[in-house]
């Protein structure tokens, strides 16, 4: 048989229990805007049941404590996409400055300035217009200018090229610290995480390690393990240990071949982080890969056109009758030994214009056959190329494909970006503090609060009317 | 069913999304150009480079083909002058041949007919802008020098037989100058300096052999059919310069027009489109300040 005093106990006991899961409620408001905080839920148990002469009664109610609204495997999958978003992002932002360099000119004369393509057909055209008049000297000036434009604006953008590689160089290697500091302090977290609740969910503990886990993703591609006594173990996607449990290892840089390269302990990791993802991932994707391909198109080009134009005008005669020797080639522009480097250092050598040799070798000055020679080079397959085309041909098929290049990780980005969003909608529904759901939690459970101290006034009444077996006054 | 509560952070990132789209929009209705990076269409950038090349071919090659028809008309009219000289020499020998004359007439047509040889070495060493026009490759030489030791006197060819064409953007050659040797000191008969000294010796002494310069005169006649027939040459460089400039120019409009579709911006599209996301960016403002005004938190409703 249940007596009043047992009454007495539960709704107390309701009374504590409402009071656990209001504060629950009020550190969820507090913290509505905290980044990397988990909404919290009270947890509700009935007590057990107590059998009296063949009788259940209930009795009671406890709140054992909160539980944090997590779901590990949809944030694990936010953070890999948001390693491959970052990657993306980071690339993009170097591409985008490589387009810059490259942008297309509209054809209105205002734009012609630096654009490649431009001086390449302008520097053919000069040798055009010189076989009409191939001893006139303005002329022959025209071709020398024509020519330091063209050599200006390719080694230029080379120049930028490579000063965009040492940035991103930099930048990649200022991202290490940044990694260090994280995996450290998600080794501490796991050390604390693993004495403290080697079972169950760690609250805010466990916030602080996800929010460390996001902030890395965006740094770096990782894979996440769970391990016993909820401990975790961070690699790099392609499985180099990061952290494991209580202990962490750093991340180095070193400058290998004038380029940075990472490692962990002695192992290199650089092309693995490359592939992997992350801002790192991109800065390395773009200092690898995109950058030296487009600068290798540009040294191609150089290489080309100043290796067939050189060779042609050196075995021409000049405007004194001279054809180049080995002591004194006539060469326009400086000679490349091989086609790397040919962009950076592709200049013009040739400072009077009576060198150039319109005439062929042998003709009278006013000969214009190696003039007709050099002009037509324009429209023949670049020297050094094996798919054929002109060096036109070649500026074209080069800035198609950089901006395909850049178009595609655009369209990867958006789509990645749309993806992180899409799963953080999701896992923003579930542990984000909704004001709406904590107020309507709030209002039950302030009516539940006061329905329960009315009941204890009521039992408060009912226990005095019994001391006082009948008499009101003696115990109120 | 939960909902996303930071709801309002992403209208902010569509709201700057369309942020991002007007500005685009309206720097293409300011420049006028549509594609102001690479990646907006990788293919009509690779395309553009090309047509502006082809673009620019055409307008390199109509200049010197202005150029080298002004020194091709100096040609062709100092070829008309050769050619009257050369008949009026004609006229000349005839009516000294026809021995009717005393020998000092046939004397004064010698005269006359030196003056005239005189006056065709100086046209056939006629230069444009210091060049020598009749000289081959040899621009700089004087093409045709005289030497009076022996008699007849002997006019002497200093160029060669060099000839430069031009190229044409569409890969025609048209050739631009006709070397001295071909028009005045050709083969055989077809001299017109030895014929010309020949009569010039014909005639200086008074007594004409008349079967020699006969003979000469018709060689002078034959030589001067020849110049007019070379003459022809440089009528049809100048022919195919002007039809390959016609042509250049009407296909560099084409071109023109090409690059300009690819690469200008269409201002009813792209004003349409602005219109269209200036409405969207509205219509999120309103939205995000109905949902983030306080009345929307049940908090507010509660006593």
């Amino acid at each position: 048989m249940g007596t009043i005093s047992s009454a007495f106990d539960m709704i107390s006991g309701a009374l504590n229990a409402d009071q656990s899961a209001l504060s629950i409620v009020a550190n969820n408001v507090a913290n509505a805007n905290t980044p990397g905080y988990t909404a919290e839920t009270p947890n509700w148990r009935q007590n057990d049941p107590i059998q009296i002469n063949g009788v259940q009664y209930g009795d009671g109610v406890t709140e054992t404590g909160a539980t944090s609204m997590r779901d590990s495997v949809l944030s694990a999958r936010l953070d890999q996409q948001q390693q491959l978003a970052s990657a993306s992002g980071a690339r993009l932002t170097a591409l985008d400055s490589v387009q810059a360099l490259f942008t297309p000119d509209s054809g209105s004369s205002s734009s012609t300035a630096g654009d490649i393509g431009n001086d390449v057909t302008s520097f053919f055209s000069s040798f055009s217009s010189l076989e009409a008049q191939p001893t006139n000297n303005s002329l022959r000036e025209e071709v020398l200018t024509s020519a330091s434009t063209l050599a200006g604006d390719i080694s230029n953008a080379a120049a930028s090229l490579s000063s965009q590689r040492s940035a991103l160089d930099q930048e990649a290697s200022g991202v290490t610290s940044q990694v260090n500091s994280l995996t450290s302090s998600i080794a501490q977290l796991n050390q604390q995480i693993q004495s403290t609740s080697p079972n169950a969910d760690a609250g805010t503990l466990e916030d602080q390690r996800q929010e460390d886990l996001s902030q890395l993703s965006q740094l770096i591609g990782i894979n996440q393990v769970k391990t016993e006594n909820n401990g975790l173990a961070v690699t790099t996607t392609s499985g180099q240990l990061l952290v494991s449990e209580s202990s962490s290892f750093q991340l180095t840089s070193g400058s290998v071949n004038g380029a940075t390269h990472f490692f962990v302990g002695t192992t290199d990791i650089t092309s693995q982080l490359s592939a992997g993802g992350g801002e790192l991932g991109g800065y390395l994707t773009a200092r690898d890969q995109d950058i030296p391909n487009a600068l290798t198109s540009l040294d191609q080009l150089a290489y080309g056109i100043s290796t067939s134009v050189n060779q042609l005008n050196n075995t021409g005669s000049d405007l004194t009758g001279n054809t180049g020797t080995a002591a004194n080639p006539l060469y326009i522009f400086n000679e490349p030994t091989q086609v790397a480097g040919s962009a950076l250092g592709m200049a013009v050598t040739m400072t009077d214009p009576s060198q150039i040799a319109a005439a062929g070798a042998g003709m009278g000055t006013g000969d214009n056959s190696n003039a007709v020679a050099i002009a037509a080079l324009g429209n023949e397959s670049l020297m050094g190329v094996s798919n054929g085309s002109t060096p036109t041909g070649f500026f074209s098929n080069f800035v198609s494909t950089l901006g395909a290049t850049v178009s595609g990780v655009q369209a990867e980005n958006t789509a990645q970006n749309a993806s992180v969003t899409q799963l953080q909608t999701q896992n923003s529904a579930l542990t984000e503090v909704n004001l709406n759901d904590e107020a309507a939690a709030m209002s039950t459970l302030e009516s539940s609060y006061q329905a329960a101290s009315q009941v204890f006034t009521m039992l408060n009444t009912l226990i005095a009317s019994a001391l006082n077996l009948g008499d009101q006054t003696t115990v109120a | 069913m939960r909902v996303d509560p930071s709801y309002t952070a992403n209208l902010v990132g569509a709201l700057d999304q369309s942020q991002s789209n007007e500005q685009q929009l309206t720097a293409e209705l300011s420049s006028g150009v549509s594609i102001t990076s690479l990646s907006q269409n990788p293919v009509a950038s690779g395309e553009n480079v090309l047509l502006l090349n082809s673009i620019q071919q055409d307008d390199s090659f109509t200049q010197s083909s202005n150029m080298v028809t002004s020194q091709l008309q100096v040609a062709d009219s100092t070829l008309g002058s050769v050619v009257s000289q050369l008949t009026q020499a004609v006229s000349l020998a005839t009516s000294a041949n026809n021995g009717t004359m005393n020998p000092s007439d046939v004397k004064s047509i010698g005269n006359q007919i030196s003056g005239i040889l005189d006056e065709v070495q100086s046209l056939a060493n006629t230069s444009y802008q210091g060049q020598y026009i009749f000289a081959g490759g040899q621009t700089s030489t004087v093409p045709f020098t005289t030497s009076t030791a022996t008699s007849p006197a002997v006019t002497t060819y200093n160029g060669d037989g060099d000839l430069n064409y031009l190229d044409t953007p569409n890969g025609q050659k048209i050739q631009l100058n006709v070397p001295g040797s071909q028009i005045f000191s050709g083969v055989g008969t077809n001299n017109v300096f030895s014929a010309l000294n020949s009569l010039v010796a014909d005639y200086t002494s008074g007594t004409v052999n008349t079967a020699q310069a006969v003979s000469d005169t018709q060689a002078l006649g034959t030589a001067l059919n020849f110049v007019s027939q070379q003459r022809v040459v440089v009528d049809n460089s100048i022919t195919q310069l002007s039809a390959a400039s016609d042509a250049v120019t009407s296909q560099q409009t084409q071109l023109t027009t090409a690059q300009t579709n690819l690469m200008q911006a269409d201002v009813a599209t792209v004003s349409t489109q602005l219109s269209l996301s200036e409405t969207q960016q509205t219509a999120l403002e309103d939205v995000i300040s109905q949902l983030d005004s306080q009345s929307n938190s049940l908090f507010s409703k509660l006593q």
